[in-house]
């Protein structure tokens, strides 16, 4: 069961391939002839009402959340590790600073920061994944620091010490790595749904997210709603993804957290 | 092996305004045992924690010093600019200082398997002389864990504390210090299991390590110790060869073999 934590992101990192590699375009595709039909073998989901295949709009709407996950991963992550850990092994003013600084940070609502961002700077996905990225430094930042401030005075980590590995690897392999790293993966995984949720909600309301004709799952809903689609699957698709890949992204988060970390 | 002596000197460890460890000096020597005996609360593993460098030693928490002299090269990792002690630590941790704690689980990385936590002892500077290398079962059977194969595969939540204890011991062998600083290694064990480890750590000694051994339960001392020093309320009382022991002359002494005498019977 433990072993299926990474399966919904290989699954979205081959579908977002897939999009990527398939030179789709979602402008030439437009065909009158073939409004709002049904599955068949050339149209596995069928069609929208604009006469574009509901199974590639699908596959390429990954990249509008996927790209912004995880450029706000990866932000996440390189800001929250070097502050998390300073935070963890010191007790100095800068620690204390830079916990207030979050704190003041995680106080504006996760939403609102990444609206203003977007507001600001347009809402592409590197904007997107930006901000979400920074609100979500905060949380893993405390709980990289929580861990360690635990673990490093606990008698296996004294008894390392003792045994002469050296501080810095004391930190690096046996702190961050084998006592964080279930917690940092959980948080990401957390993070990834939070942009799932994001970017899907920003792009159905419209204004924000992605916008027609590039596909992404909140625009596809939006359009097969506004349209009274024929075909439900063009309604279905999109929201069945979305909920079956926020579960998966649930699940393999908890899945995680089973893995011995305590 | 090379003649190798640790000297430590006028020890005086301090939280805030309160003395916990004072004037502690202690001298010993390679293939030599000392017990370190008191009350809980007397200052004993704080003591062993600052020899081990496991103490923030900021100047007015830990003051005094240390001497560790292997072969030619004499260490004090007790002075000198913060970067030069910490150049000292590195080269005395481990190598020439080891450590067997006092919770014995709980110094076992839980996540990881014995026998992972055996290869990365084995592999650091200094590791598994004197064994086939990377054979972590052959440090596993000298600690006395026969079924070493199985063992190593275990996780420290599977172990009993007895087990637990001798893999502790196996991983300060296979790490090969000098000197090792044993933290109540019998506490919690019954009897039979609490031979079979004092006998471990005579083998230690006789392979030429020397041993501080704490402990607060005087009848082990005489058969295994050269020397036994006492500590109460933070001070060295008193210093007796371990053969005369029951000579304990102070207050503190008193009390402790007062204490012991009823259920010694036969082991002294």
């Amino acid at each position: 069961m433990k072993r299926w934590g990474a399966l919904p992101l290989a699954l979205l990192l081959l579908a977002w391939g897939i999009g990527r590699a398939s030179g789709y375009d979602p402008v030439a595709d437009v065909d009158v002839g073939q409004l709002d039909l049904g599955p068949s073998a050339g149209h596995l989901l069928g069609t929208d009402p604009l006469g574009r295949d509901v199974g590639m709009r699908l596959l390429l709407g990954v990249s509008a959340f996927f790209e912004p996950a995880v450029i706000a991963s990866a932000l996440a992550l390189a800001l929250a590790l070097p502050f998390g850990a300073l935070s963890g092994m010191s007790r100095g003013l800068l620690p204390l600073l830079v916990s207030q600084l979050w704190t003041a940070l995680a106080s504006i609502p996760r939403l609102v920061l990444v609206l203003l961002a977007c507001a600001a700077y347009g809402s592409d996905a590197t904007v997107l994944g930006a901000a979400a990225g920074v609100s979500s430094v905060p949380a893993l930042s405390q709980a990289i620091a929580t861990r360690i401030g635990q673990l490093r005075a606990r008698d296996y980590i004294l008894a390392t010490r003792a045994h002469g590995v050296s501080r810095s690897r004391t930190l690096l392999y046996h702190l961050l790595w084998l006592g964080c790293r279930g917690l940092i993966g959980r948080q990401l995984l957390e993070t990834f749904a939070f942009v799932l949720v994001l970017e899907t909600s920003l792009s159905y309301l419209g204004g924000f997210g992605v916008a027609e004709p590039r596909p992404s799952w909140g625009n596809m809903l939006a359009f097969a709603v506004s349209r009274g689609s024929e075909n439900r699957w063009a309604l279905l698709a999109p929201a069945l993804a979305t909920w079956g890949l926020l579960i998966s992204l649930i699940a393999a988060s908890s899945a995680w957290k089973e893995r011995g970390d305590g | 092996m090379a003649e190798a002596s640790l000297s430590l000197t006028g020890l005086r460890i301090q939280a805030g305004s309160r003395v916990l460890v004072e004037e502690a000096t202690l001298r010993l020597q390679a293939g030599r045992m000392l017990a370190l005996v008191g009350e809980s609360g007397s200052g004993k593993t704080l003591t062993a924690r600052a020899c081990l460098g496991l103490l923030e030693l900021r100047p007015g928490v830990v003051g005094g010093s240390l001497e560790v002299q292997v072969g030619a090269r004499t260490l004090r990792p007790f002075e000198g600019a913060p970067r030069e002690r910490e150049r000292s630590w590195a080269e005395l941790r481990g190598a020439i200082l080891g450590w067997i704690p006092q919770e014995a689980r709980g110094s076992l990385d839980p996540l990881r398997t014995v026998g992972a936590q055996l290869e990365r002892v084995l592999r650091l500077p200094g590791g598994g002389q004197g064994g086939p290398p990377g054979d972590v079962g052959h440090w596993l059977r000298r600690a006395g864990l026969a079924e070493a194969a199985h063992v190593a595969g275990m996780f420290p939540h599977e172990l009993s504390g007895g087990m637990a204890r001798r893999v502790c011991i196996a991983l300060a062998l296979a790490r090969g210090s000098r000197f090792i600083v044993a933290d109540e290694p019998t506490t919690g064990l019954d009897p039979t299991v609490q031979a079979e480890i004092l006998d471990a750590l005579g083998a230690l000694r006789a392979q030429g390590c020397g041993l501080l051994l704490i402990t607060h339960d005087l009848r082990i001392v005489p058969a295994l110790a050269d020397e036994v020093a006492l500590m109460h309320a933070g001070r060295l009382v008193e210093t007796l060869p371990a053969a005369r022991l029951a000579e304990l002359r102070s207050e503190a002494g008193q009390r402790l073999l007062a204490a012991t005498r009823p259920v010694a019977g036969g082991l002294w």
